[in-house]
């Protein structure tokens, strides 16, 4: 039973967290199809701002943690204008590699700057554990899911009751159109990757306090996260939530039944199985294919 | 492909390097030794590599997986006591077959997902070299592996580097070779133009699974080298970084050349041994550069020396004329027999129950207003759709739901509206990949033999194509596309040849020769059969044709029987049926015109659409542009809206040059396009559409301002709050026409608003069309149901390949020729000249 509780708090902690950061693969796959192959450095990047702001400069949560995100949406923004849009403009697919460059990049300027030790964010979240069925859960395992969810929700909102949201939403469903409607397309394109960003790094600060801040911290997170927007299709922002929790899931449920040295093996064994089966995943849909 | 000089040059190039590497031993210490070593098995795996990225453009980030199985595979065998010359071959025929597999679930996905699929590889075979400790003995690695014996000698490391060297060589050679055969023209041709590949009989399951196992075979022989050579393997050896250099050394190189995975190899294993101070910014500096090199020199380093090296084809004499006919004339003539065809998209009959016949030696053309599901038919035969039901036949077969090369290889071949060749690839090349039919051949046997590249220039000959035939296709005007994918159709030897719409944006002269020509193929005993606008055409060298519209087969029958049928006329002209109704107070020009354009032209590439096309709107006024299909009447909206760039000429929309503004700042100035085909938000509601047409606006639109579009369009009212994606067809055009008002636009632009709508609709529409211009705003129209469009118009202007070549007032427009002639063609060309 405890094991059982405790694989369901971690799974359902670590799927949010996925789908958290998946769900800024899907923001700008669906505006542009192309995405952020950086995504896992944003996760990063926003935990050591985080840190750097709190810890080294001072600042308060409240002020430290919004700056934070801006950082990301910035960084998101000038990956967009500099690693996307010039191969973009090209027609060439080059900027998958420009990106996963970009995050080796960024990882290892971090790593330089801010150091390869790794540290701690404190939280008051981690401080003490609660007894839920007879197993210790911190605090923070439960917000995550619940920041997680809450930021999903809060996006649709921004999306169907913003002007710029629906603006957003309507070049995602036609471009050609939207710019009929005076819509700057270039400009939301910059933006999906700027909100993209912004929610990696919402995970990063997140995840901060149960892991440590160091400059890889974000690859695995980005690779899974990654894994689980291909699960989930892609295009569809509430298949990649559903993705990520089971995604997080399996892989909290393998490791404690079956032990770690399995977790990757079987997970992503699995992803190519399931894609084996359903090529656009599994909420993706085919596109009409003309010529 | 490389010209033949080239390839000799490459050949000798190879193997100076390879004498040049080995030599060098001789005269370099251990270490240094041991970095050549790394540097050939580097270049091995790449060559690999380069034959899925380069060469079929298929990105693999799984490779270091691959290169695990080669070295685990080949230490694993050599440590349960196999020899050295057996376990290399095994572990490599291992990995290939490891690749294949990977490659069935994997080659039917496209750019992210693959690349996920090939991660999760990685990953796979990484987390496996960890926890499968009795056979990789864990983190702890495997170490001491046997060296090569040779005539009863063993290898020392330098034996062992020389023997990499050597397999290097023979990589470069291997896949300079397969690069010019069928293979490699697949490969090619799949990468540059999957679709087009597959018309010309390849078969991209196939050839994806050979690159896959080719590019896995190669990292497997250098796992096993790999392992040899350092004597030790451990997980650590095998991370996915490791995935993300090999790609990185490809580039950098140059994919898709020969020397550039040696280049690549040789600078990304080379470079952090001469920088060791700095080895731990080894990465840092790995991702600029390769963001550097894919913004500044996408093609890697030894692609860019090669763009400027000049390209000396070989001289070749292109085969006679006769010679050429005598290729092309199918050996047993047949034709092509549809029967009953449909196919339906989300509920729409796109076509439903085509039935028509091609004999060879004969033109069958297929007419139809925009929308008739012409395209879709020749996508059905060809393969490319799977038709709903009926029947598709050819020289006694069934070819019904066969795919698309498969339908190719039994000779059926066909061009695209949208021309598709292979944009790297010559003029000369693209139609010699048409030759083999589809069939890869031997692998290291060059396609491009004297004889396929005679034949090759016998058949640009023969199209007409006057240009150089080692231009890449990439930079051939317009024209010249067209004819070299006749010519790559014509390759091969098909005895169905079908035509998307050839003559689109040819002028008049071209398009001369390219119906002499059609007629020339024909006369070979070829069923040619051709979807096209131009009437003219279709009419003077058709045998038979076959009308269709919405999806409905409406005449099968010869030019002349067609020219005088009700109900082609009637489909494309409108059949008169809707009424509009007539302003009840003449309109009265005012002082100042809304828009006027300019000497403006327009086009796509090489080939301009419009063609110095000056017109005005009056402040109030109705104008109707009128003409055929392919005209330039959609390409001029949009041109107007900033959608597309104009070329020459100017724009004014009131007082103001618009002609150089984004389309997003257009809208600001109060031009509103209603496009073709509505192009509603489909997920939004109906409310969230109509509010989006306010977007720019500085204002709040008021609710009373909703409420007079709504009373324009009743129906909506009740539809607000449901996705406008579940709207009817004519609901959506009211709806997309709301939202353009919702812009209080100065000027209303109307592509097309009657295409697809029911008779009573259309009548509805126009209705609300006549009560706006009674109100006094100004629009322009385009519809193809032009008696429709005179009717509520107060001005016209008849477009004509690109040119204004009638204009007046709507009411004596009504009875002129010069409209049915640019509807119809033919026999009125005198009245269009007395008109320009």
């Amino acid at each position: 039973m405890t094991l059982f509780v405790t694989a369901l708090v971690t799974g359902i902690g670590l799927g949010a967290m996925y789908g958290l950061i998946a769900l800024g693969f899907q923001i700008t796959y669906s505006v542009c199809s192309r995405v952020n192959f950086a995504q896992g450095s944003m996760v990063m990047l926003g935990a050591v701002l985080g840190f750097v702001l709190t810890q080294r400069a001072g600042l308060p949560v409240i002020v430290a943690y919004p700056l934070a995100l801006l950082g990301c949406g910035l960084m998101g923004m000038l990956v967009e204008l500099c690693l996307v849009r010039p191969f973009a403009v090209r027609g060439s697919e080059a900027w998958l590699m420009a990106t996963v460059a970009g995050g080796i990049l960024l990882d290892n300027t971090v790593l330089f700057t801010f150091g390869n030790e790794p540290r701690s964010l404190p939280s008051p979240l981690v401080e003490t554990s609660w007894q839920i069925l007879g197993t210790g859960v911190f605090p923070q395992q439960l917000l995550i899911p619940v920041a997680a969810i809450g930021c999903a929700v809060a996006l649709q909102l921004l999306f169907r009751r913003t002007r710029q949201g629906r603006a957003l939403l309507a070049v995602v469903q036609n471009p050609d159109a939207a710019r009929l409607m005076g819509i700057n397309t270039t400009l939301m394109i910059s933006g999906s990757f700027a909100l993209s960003a912004m929610l990696a790094g919402a995970a990063g600060l997140l995840i901060a306090p149960l892991f440590s801040v160091h400059s890889d911290m974000g690859t695995l997170f980005g690779i899974k996260a990654f894994a689980v927007a291909i699960l989930g299709g892609m295009t569809s922002a509430w298949g990649v939530m559903i993705a990520g929790f089971l995604y997080g899931l399996v892989e909290a449920f393998v490791t404690t039944y079956l032990g770690s040295s399995h977790t990757y093996i079987l997970t992503f064994a699995l992803l190519i199985a399931v894609l084996a089966v359903k090529p656009h995943g599994l909420f993706g849909q085919a596109a009409l294919r003309k010529v | 492909m490389t010209p033949v000089l080239a390839n000799r040059a490459l050949d000798l190039t190879i193997l100076a390097l390879t004498a040049a590497a080995m030599l060098s031993l001789g005269i370099v210490g251990g270490y240094t030794q041991f970095v050549i070593g790394l540097v050939a098995i580097w270049t091995i795996l790449c060559v690999g590599l380069n034959v899925l990225y380069g060469l079929t453009g298929l990105v693999s980030l799984g490779q270091v997986g691959f290169f695990a199985i080669g070295a685990y595979g080949h230490a694993i065998l050599m440590q349960a006591g196999l020899s050295f010359w057996l376990a290399l071959p095994l572990a490599t025929a291992l990995t290939a077959l490891v690749g294949a597999l990977l490659a069935i679930p994997a080659v039917r996905m496209a750019g992210p997902f693959l690349a996920m699929v090939t991660i999760a590889f990685a990953f796979i075979v990484e987390h496996l070299a960890i926890e499968w400790r009795s056979l990789t003995g864990g983190q702890n690695g495997l170490m001491g592996f046997d060296m090569p014996r040779v005539f009863g000698t063993t290898l020392g490391e330098r034996g062992l580097v020389i023997l990499s060297i050597g397999t290097a060589g023979v990589a470069l050679l291997a896949y300079r070779r397969l690069a010019n055969s069928g293979w490699g023209m697949a490969m090619a041709a799949l990468r540059d133009q999957e679709v087009a590949a597959g018309s010309l009989g390849f078969d991209p399951i196939r050839t994806k699974l050979a690159a896959f196992a080719v590019a896995a075979g190669a990292a497997g022989l250098a796992g096993g080298l790999f392992a040899t050579l350092m004597q030790f393997i451990a997980p650590s050896n095998f991370m996915l970084s490791q995935s993300i250099l090999f790609l990185f050394a490809v580039i950098l190189g140059g994919a898709g050349t020969v020397l550039g995975p040696l280049v690549g190899a040789a600078i990304v294993v080379f470079l952090p041994e001469m920088l060791s101070g700095l080895a731990e910014y080894r990465l840092l500096f790995f991702g600029a550069l390769l963001i550097a090199v894919l913004l500044v020199a996408p093609r890697g380093m030894v692609g860019t020396i090669a763009a400027v090296l000049p390209r000396r084809a070989a001289p070749t004499p292109p085969a006679q004329h006769e010679e050429t006919l005598a290729f092309i004339r199918p050996d047993a003539p047949a034709g092509l027999k549809v029967t009953d065809l449909g196919i339906t998209f989300g509920g729409l009959k796109a076509v439903d129950g085509a039935s028509f016949e091609a004999k060879p030696g004969q033109i069958t053309a297929v007419i139809g207003p925009n929308g008739a599901g012409k395209t879709t038919l020749l996508n059905m035969i060809s393969g490319f759709y799977l038709p709903g039901r009926g029947r598709i036949a050819t020289a006694g077969r069934d070819i019904t739901g066969l795919s698309m090369h498969a339908a190719a290889r039994l000779g059926v071949a066909r061009t695209y509206q949208a021309t598709r060749l292979f944009g790297a690839l010559s003029a000369e090349e693209n139609v010699i990949a048409g030759l083999p039919r589809g069939r890869g051949g031997a692998p290291f046997s060059a396609l491009a033999t004297q004889d396929a590249r005679a034949t090759a220039r016998g058949l640009l000959a023969l199209v007409g194509y006057a240009g150089a035939p080692d231009t890449p296709a990439a930079d051939l005007p317009h024209v010249d596309r067209r004819l070299v994918e006749i010519a790559r159709a014509l390759a091969l030897r098909p005895h169905v040849l079908l035509l998307d719409e050839p003559a689109a944006g040819l002028m008049h002269g071209d398009k001369q020769t390219l119906a002499a020509l059609l007629r020339k193929v024909a006369d070979c005993g070829i069923a040619v059969v051709l979807v096209e606008h131009d009437m003219e055409m279709v009419m003077g060298i058709s045998d038979r044709i076959f009308a269709m519209d919405a999806g409905q087969p409406i005449a099968f029958d010869t030019p002349d029987a067609i020219r005088r049928n009700e109900k082609v006329i009637a489909a494309y002209l409108g059949d008169g049926t809707p009424e509009a109704p007539k302003r009840e107070l003449a309109y009265v020009p005012g002082a100042m015109d809304v828009l006027i354009t300019r000497k403006l032209c327009a086009g796509y590439g090489a080939a301009d659409v419009l063609q110095d096309v000056d017109l005005r709107v009056g402040q109030g006024e109705l104008v109707a542009l009128l003409g055929a299909n392919g005209a330039g009447k959609s390409t001029f909206l949009k041109t107007l809206s900033g959608l597309m760039a104009p070329g020459k000429g100017e724009i004014i929309l009131e007082d103001r040059n618009i002609d150089a503004l984004p389309a997003h700042r257009i809208v600001e100035h109060g031009l509103v396009l209603v496009p073709e085909g509505r192009q509603v938000f489909a997920d939004l509601t109906v409310a969230q559409n109509i509010e989006l047409g306010a977007y720019k606006r500085k204002d709040r639109p008021e609710a009373s301002e909703l409420e007079t579009i709504l009373d324009r369009f009743p129906r909506l009212r009740e539809r607000m709050d449901s996705p406008a994606g579940l709207l009817s067809g004519g609901e959506q055009q009211m709806m997309a026409i709301a939202r353009g008002l919702m812009a209080k636009p100065r000027l209303l632009l109307l592509d097309e608003p009657s295409l697809g709508l029911a008779p009573a609709m259309v009548e509805e529409l126009y209705a609300v069309l006549a009560e706006m211009r009674d109100d006094g705003i100004t629009i322009l129209l385009v519809d193809q149901m032009a008696t429709l469009a005179l009717a509520v118009a107060d001005r016209a202007y008849v477009l004509e390949q690109g040119r204004i070549v009638a204009q007046g007032n709507a009411e004596e427009m009504r009875g002129d020729d010069a409209l049915v002639a640019a509807y119809l063609g033919g026999g009125t060309s005198q009245t269009r000249e007395d008109v320009a």
